[in-house]
């Protein structure tokens, strides 16, 4: 079944795309896909996956390399439908559906070229068409059915024909095979709907290959014909599944980079365990995300939240933020019970402060360095008699802030924006500690920032927890789980496994 | 200050930069109309004219630094000027009976009409310009049910003289004008309620992490913009003294245009009452000018559409603005 | 095809439509409470014709916004291409005689168009871009009247009756309201305005110039308030008018949300507003004959906007969506 024989539809040869003349996204990167296959692409976040796709479909070009379109070479596209002229379509993760129009419409949003007649649409063609694309690919809804009626997956796969029939509307040849990028198609769904998905995905390789993004392990395992792993914009490794004896393990230590598990000594906080708790889950419930989630936190102790996408880490947290609600069990913080749905400014007020990686949501762009921080530390910055902001001791806090967190900048009056991607995380970082909570939850922390901040972000944050703030950690990267925490939950498909010590982090994956 | 600091350090104007054009505009503006108008009618600057001009500007101040709290907050009200026409109309009607409590009566009104509107937008997620103009109709509908008839005529010294009592040369309304924008300038840049307000026009989202409980906040600050514009309309009642009540809804552009003007930007989080005090001296001083040199009611209005037009683009930063609903 | 049978009892699609179109309901039941009180007086042929004048005004306004509302964005220059287009219309007709006519809808689509870029290329919300047109336009208005509203004589083809009780403008305004109604069923067009207004990202990733379509949908909105206006300022009166009423401007906008286009858009449109804008004639006909003053009833009516606008944020709510 696995012959690679024959000519490839997609050949893409040492692609490379720098950024601002510094950040190496790709560096010499290949990729085949022959017909009738699933290619996985897998990395960590950062890695350059979406750099490459966005590539293949034209959104940007490349700066070097070659395409061979069935063994023709070609240039690369200029933009969407020149792809599409290539035979090459995108699924994207989100915000790809437009939930108030009917099945048939969607499905033909942006191709309706060919069904305009002179009393306007031909309304009749297209429902007729679109019948015979849902029946093709087993997709169960009607093409009256509004988008937002549909279950998530069969959004999903409503998404995956349109993309396929924006690839077969460009070509003469209705039998053309297409090559369509699924990115992270299973991120929204719940566990049933994700089964479903990769199902009905597996069925259609007949007449289409697949170029699979993903971080689920579990997806990699059972539905890829061949792997190609990305790390820090160059391929470090690409396998057959079939012939080559790779397991879960050999690719996860692929993809991270072998060393990185080996957990640092002096993380660990001795006194950890013996510590009050500080934060208690049992038995917490959100349908569709996690289930019968328990555990405890320690006064001082880091605890990460370890799983592939898809486990429930993100949601959980999230949950224990105050973004989300949950349906069933109890959470208790600092003792006293928290109710399931309560409004993020109440839980800071319990003690549980939230930082997300994604500066997007966390600062104030236009404001100065002081002012996003004195925001969350306004009690420390007023006057005792008159309650107003006194600038002087903003400006101070600021400035103590920046010199600990090393931030490279004029100075404090700065606006946030002019700052770099790791300076800006450093600044959140700094706001949060000036701030100390009891309990610090931490999403992402060091995403997609250079080395240098990354080391005194760490450096910082272990320095919070020696002060005896207690955190919870969500992550992509492995990194920040061995360096940072001193237990680890290990979840998968949104239940807890094994709760282990983080020396143990190492052998658990590997083994 | 800290911005005001960063703002001076990048002086050299480049198109498009607001921090640059807001600053410098409405600086340059003001002393462009003072020049040109006294030029055209000497009499401009005389005492006469100043004070004629703290008369129709010190309550369309205090209007203006109400809705600039709003939209500071990243928000709009459109309901200021329905307000200020109801507080003043429900002095007139209800001095006969309450005596001078007919002022905090009338402004406990205006406090509950900014609150259903804080509701509206931040509980029931309206959009708040539709909210406040929905309410500003049913407003306009009480107000002439309440007037229908009525030409009222006040005969309370004491209630006048709010207004009108000459201090130091100029009316007590002016010093109440620049009382209020000191007061509301301070809440803006030096309380942490001001700091809250800028940051949630700048990022709901991040404030909400921050601990700050935006629906509360938001319903706080309509209440306060409603109490200013009543406040407004109480004073313009006391100036005037009786007579039909010439506020009308056109009032909403020129009032809108100084906010704007002086260089607060509708996408919130930015601008504040100190910048409204020049933008509303821009905007009142070409009303008056255009009056003195003949221009009517008409041509006023059309100048005061395009000035806000042209203010709101050149101070909304492109490609940045955050709504998910403004399309 | 593979999926769940679909046969439909009719009384089933029946209870399927009154679900898409609430409106519906509320119409019938305003229909019956009016007949029932004010019988003789509603169901009279003078209430009849009132009742398709109400129509005819409220209709032609509303066409243009609610197609822009379907995109998500506001349109309340429509009164102000009204007004100015009249007075030029007045300037002019003595000059270049019926061919001034065409001024009017010009105006509109120059409006639209203007509207359109500035709105998408300088990103001002339509809101205050739209009203601060509407003030200018009802500005330059006064100034070109010179302060006083101007009868127009002349065009009386337009009201001239043909049927007994029914307006003549409503007969021509039906071509109009129909061209409406096919755009936005039954063109691409009408598919990329509620592809916007639902998901102006996916409407972009789907290849749809976001941009130009949106700046067509300004454009389209001010032609057919040009051309309705054509027909409007002799319905109203053969006069240009230089009062500013912001009633104009707030009943249309009821009648569309009544209709069930969502304040963010994504869907409803023109067809809709039929249906809102026949429901709010009737309310208002209905109020008139009611022993409620006048200004009561414009309180009346600003409720009604309050209530469905609430109704209709619930999607909104619902999303979860941070509202500004």
């Amino acid at each position: 079944m696995n012959e690679r024989a024959g000519t490839p539809i997609l050949n893409v040869r040492s692609v490379s795309k720098t950024f601002g003349g510094v950040v190496r996204a790709l560096d010499d990167v290949s990729l085949e896909v022959y017909p009738n296959e699933i290619v996985g692409v897998v990395g960590e976040n950062g890695a350059g996956k979406t750099t490459l796709m966005k590539i293949l479909v034209g959104v940007y070009p490349p700066d070097q390399g070659e395409w061979a379109y069935r063994g023709v070479k070609v240039p690369f596209p200029k933009n969407p439908k020149e792809a599409a002229r290539k035979g090459i379509s995108i699924v994207y993760q989100e915000k790809g559906v437009v939930p108030s129009l009917r099945v048939h419409q969607f499905l033909f949003l942006g191709n309706e070229d060919r069904y305009v007649g002179r009393t306007g649409l031909q309304t009749d063609r297209i429902k007729a068409h679109a019948r015979e694309i849902l029946k093709e690919l087993h997709v169960q809804c009607d093409v009256d059915d509004f988008m937002h009626e549909l279950p998530l997956s069969t959004q999903k796969m409503v998404e995956i024909a349109k993309a396929i029939l924006s690839v077969r509307v460009e070509q003469d040849d209705e039998n053309t095979q297409s090559v369509i990028i699924l990115d992270e198609p299973t991120a929204p769904l719940t566990i049933e709907e994700r089964k479903e998905l990769l199902d009905e995905i597996s069925g259609m390789k007949e007449n289409t290959s697949f170029i699979f993004v993903t971080h689920i392990m579990q997806e990699v395992m059972e539905c890829m014909d061949r792997v190609v792993v990305l790390r820090d914009g160059k391929l470090v490794g690409h396998y057959d599944m079939a012939t080559d004896q790779v397991t879960e393990e050999d690719l996860t230590r692929v993809i991270v980079g072998k060393e990185i598990l080996e957990h640092q000594p002096g993380a660990v906080s001795a006194t950890a365990r013996n510590a009050g708790v500080v934060l208690e889950a049992e038995g917490l419930a959100k349908k569709g995300s996690y289930y019968d989630i328990s555990f405890e936190l320690h006064r001082g102790e880091c605890l990460g939240l370890f799983g592939p996408a898809g486990s429930g880490k993100s949601e959980l947290i999230r949950t224990l933020a105050g973004l989300d609600g949950f349906d069933r069990g109890t959470l208790s913080i600092m003792g006293k019970e928290a109710k399931n749905r309560e409004p993020a400014h109440i839980r800071l007020s319990r003690g549980v402060g939230y930082f997300s990686g994604d500066t997007g949501n966390e600062l104030l762009h236009d404001w100065s360095i002081a002012k996003n921080i004195s925001i969350l530390n306004i009690a420390k910055v007023i006057g005792k008699i008159f309650r107003i902001i006194r600038f002087n001791a903003e400006k101070r806090m600021a400035e103590r802030i920046v010199e600990r967190l090393r931030i490279r900048a004029p100075n404090v009056s700065t606006p946030v924006s002019a700052l770099s991607g790791g300076s800006k995380q450093k600044v959140t970082v700094g706001k949060w500690f000036e701030r100390s909570p009891q309990i610090l939850l931490l999403e992402d922390p060091t995403i997609g920032i250079d080395v240098g901040s990354r080391q005194d972000i760490f450096a910082t944050i272990l320095d919070m927890k020696g002060r005896g703030i207690s955190m919870i950690l969500v992550s992509d990267d492995s990194r920040e789980y061995s360096t940072l925490c001193d237990s680890i939950v290990l979840m998968r498909q949104g239940k807890v496994q094994e709760i282990i010590s983080a020396e143990r982090l190492k052998e658990v994956v590997e083994a | 200050m800290s911005d005001k600091a960063m703002n001076q350090r990048r002086f050299f104007p480049s198109l498009g930069r607001y921090a640059t054009t807001s600053t410098i505009m409405p600086i340059v503006a003001t002393v462009v109309v003072i020049v040109v108008f006294q030029i055209l009618n000497p009499a401009f600057l005389s005492y006469q004219g100043i004070v004629t001009i703290a008369y129709s500007m010190s309550y369309f101040l205090i209007a203006a630094c109400g809705l600039t709290l709003v939209i500071m907050m990243g928000s709009f009200d459109f309901s200021v000027v329905s307000v200020m026409k109801l507080a003043a109309l429900l002095c007139v009607m209800y001095i006969g009976k309450l005596g001078l409590l007919v002022i905090p009566f009338a402004l406990a009104i205006c406090a509950a009409i900014g609150f259903v509107n804080g509701v509206l937008f931040a509980k029931l997620k309206v959009p708040s310009f539709m909210a406040t103009l929905g309410i500003s109709v049913v407003i306009d509908g009480i107000a002439l049910v309440l007037s229908k008839g009525f030409l009222m005529m006040m005969n309370h010294p004491g209630f006048r003289s709010i207004a009108v009592t000459f201090i130091l040369g100029m009316p007590s309304i002016f010093y109440w004008a620049i009382g209020t924008w000191i007061l509301c300038t301070s809440i803006a840049v030096i309380t942490p309620f001001g700091r809250r307000t800028y940051a949630i026009g700048g990022n709901p989202k991040a404030v909400a992490i921050s601990g700050v409980n935006v629906a509360r906040h938001r319903i706080v600050v309509f209440v306060l913009s409603s109490l200013l514009a009543g406040l407004a309309g109480v004073l313009y009642m006391s100036q005037l003294g009786g007579g039909s009540v010439k506020i009308g809804s056109d009032m909403m552009i020129p009032l809108f245009a100084s906010v704007v003007a002086g260089g607060t930007s509708l996408k919130g989080g930015v601008g504040g009452p100190q910048r409204t005090l020049l933008g509303v001296i821009i905007i009142t001083w070409i009303q008056s000018g255009l009056l003195m040199v003949g221009a009517g009611r008409d041509i006023q209005v059309v100048v005061l559409g395009i000035i806000a037009i042209i203010m709101t683009i050149a101070t909304t930063e492109r490609g940045k603005l955050m709504r998910t609903i403004v399309k | 095809m593979n999926g769940p049978a679909k046969q439909k009892s009719s009384f089933k699609n029946a209870v399927q439509a009154v679900k898409n179109y609430p409106v519906v309901l509320i119409f019938l039941g305003l229909l019956a409470i009016f007949s029932v009180l004010y019988s003789q007086q509603f169901l009279s042929p003078i209430n009849l014709t009132a009742t398709l004048r109400q129509f005819v005004t409220l209709m032609l306004f509303a066409l243009g916004p609610s197609i822009v509302m379907v995109l998500g964005s506001m349109d309340l220059s429509f009164i102000g291409i009204w007004m100015l287009g009249s007075i030029l219309l007045w300037l002019l007709s003595p000059i270049i005689g019926p061919v001034a006519l065409l001024v009017i809808p010009i105006l509109g689509v120059a409006t639209g168009f203007i509207v359109g870029v500035i709105h998408t290329k300088g990103r001002i919300p339509s809101f205050i871009l739209t009203l601060s047109l509407l003030i200018t336009y009802w500005g330059l208005t006064v100034v070109l009247a010179g302060g006083y509203p101007r009868s127009i004589p002349g065009y009386g083809f337009i009201t001239a009756r043909l049927v007994p009780r029914v307006p003549t403008p409503f007969f021509l305004s039906i071509p109009i309201v129909l061209v409406a109604v096919f755009i936005s069923l039954r063109t691409r067009l009408g598919v990329y305005f509620s592809a916007i207004g639902s998901n102006e990202e996916g409407a972009r990733l789907a290849g749809i110039d976001v941009d130009k379509y949106k700046i067509l949908a300004f454009t389209i909105s001010g032609a057919f308030t040009g051309v309705g206006s054509v027909i409007l300022f002799k319905h109203l009166g053969g006069s240009a008018a230089v009062e500013f009423n912001l009633n104009n401007v707030v009943r249309p906008l009821v009648a569309i949300i009544l209709g069930g286009t969502p304040l963010v858009g994504g869907s409803g449109g023109p067809h809709r507003t039929i249906l809102g804008v026949l429901t709010f004639a009737v309310l208002y006909r209905g109020l008139h004959l009611s022993p409620l003053r006048p200004e009561l009833i414009d309180l009346v009516v600003g409720l009604v906007l309050i209530v469905s606008i609430i109704l209709s944020s619930r999607g909104t709510r619902m999303r979860g969506v941070d509202v500004t």
